[in-house]
């Protein structure tokens, strides 16, 4: 190839190295320079230092585990080593739960805490049954998704979540 | 050990990786000049910067990019040019497998703004950062100007110093 220096690679020398370093800092303030100037006479320009917080919505990545939809009406849902978790928000929670559920609100943006996963995994339940708002997505499901994908085994979730879990809760207790 | 540097098949590679890192940076630097906001929404996204440094990066690192990617494209100050690719593909994997690590479902922001979903950022990620790293590494110890700007002022400085003397 023509042009190729026949010099092969030898040491650089230091004052070489300087040179590089020097001209790689002199481009970083020519682009500074540039780039401010720029900024500052273009239109949509940004300020140079951000005053309020960007809002920034980052999805968290889903609960990967696998679960099974389950009836409300289903008589495993209401076994003794059946353990329910409500992932509706604490206020809807404390109107009304079935006996013995706990409240593991679930929140769309924060992933569900070690400690209560912990907490799950450590009740010795036969069973997880989790039940949301029954909404589309449902938080039930959702819940019940991200602590399978978490490790906890034999994890189901309320088709139709805590209405219809209400719902059947009464015709038992008419029966 | 010594053989293998001095191999003269190094200078073809050293242009080749020089032109593709030349080619990668200017296309990057493109829509992060058109649109500083998205792409400071963009670093800002990381959560790794603190908010009052979001803003300047936005506004200085493209147009670092873009003088990388010509500096590179046309041989001028070749080194200079592949220590700043170095540096920025180092920040880059750096900010990346940090998010990698926090679990971000997020673009990377490199060629698209987070709009586009088609760029998520993963190991892979981190891989495609780490081999651009090497190449400017590469390219920072091997290029023996072939061809390029720096050649042909090396050759008017020798022929100057031939006359002077």
């Amino acid at each position: 190839m023509p042009g190729i220096e026949p010099a092969a690679v030898r040491p650089v020398p230091l004052q070489s190295l300087r040179a590089t370093v020097r001209d790689a800092l002199l481009v970083l303030a020519a682009c500074a320079a540039v780039g401010a100037a720029t900024n500052a006479i273009r239109q949509g320009g940004i300020g140079f230092v951000q005053r309020s917080e960007y809002e920034i919505l980052v999805p968290c990545p889903e609960g990967s585990g696998d679960t099974q939809a389950i009836h409300a009406d289903d008589p495993t849902v209401w076994e003794t080593r059946t353990l329910l978790v409500d992932a509706r928000p604490v206020a809807e929670h404390q109107r009304w739960h079935p006996t013995g559920a706990i409240a593991v609100p679930f929140d769309y943006l924060e992933p569900t805490s070690l400690e209560q996963v912990r907490r799950i995994a450590s009740s010795g339940a036969a069973r997880v049954v989790v039940f949301g708002d029954g909404n589309n997505p449902d938080s039930g499901e959702q819940l019940a998704r991200e602590i399978a994908g978490k490790g906890i085994r034999n994890v189901r979730f309320v088709e139709g979540g805590a209405p219809l879990l209400e719902k059947a809760a009464a015709m038992r207790g008419a029966r | 050990m010594r053989p293998l540097l001095d191999w003269r098949g190094h200078a073809i590679f050293a242009l080749a990786a020089r032109l593709y890192l030349a080619a990668i940076f200017l296309f990057a630097c493109w829509h992060k000049i058109l649109e500083p906001a998205a792409f400071a929404l963009d670093i800002a996204t990381y959560q790794i910067l603190p908010l009052g440094l979001v803003n300047p990066l936005a506004i200085v690192l493209p147009w670092v990019e873009l003088a990388a990617g010509l500096m590179l494209l046309s041989g001028f100050r070749t080194r200079a040019a592949a220590l700043l690719v170095a540096g920025m593909m180092a920040m880059f994997t750096v900010a990346i497998a940090i998010a990698v690590a926090k679990g971000l479902d997020m673009s990377c922001g490199c060629f698209a703004s987070q709009g586009s979903a088609e760029d998520p950022i993963s190991w892979h990620t981190i891989l495609r950062d780490l081999s651009w790293l090497l190449l400017a590494v590469y390219v920072f110890i091997f290029d023996r100007r072939p061809l390029g700007l720096d050649r042909l002022f090396g050759r008017r400085k020798s022929a100057a110093a031939q006359e002077i003397s």
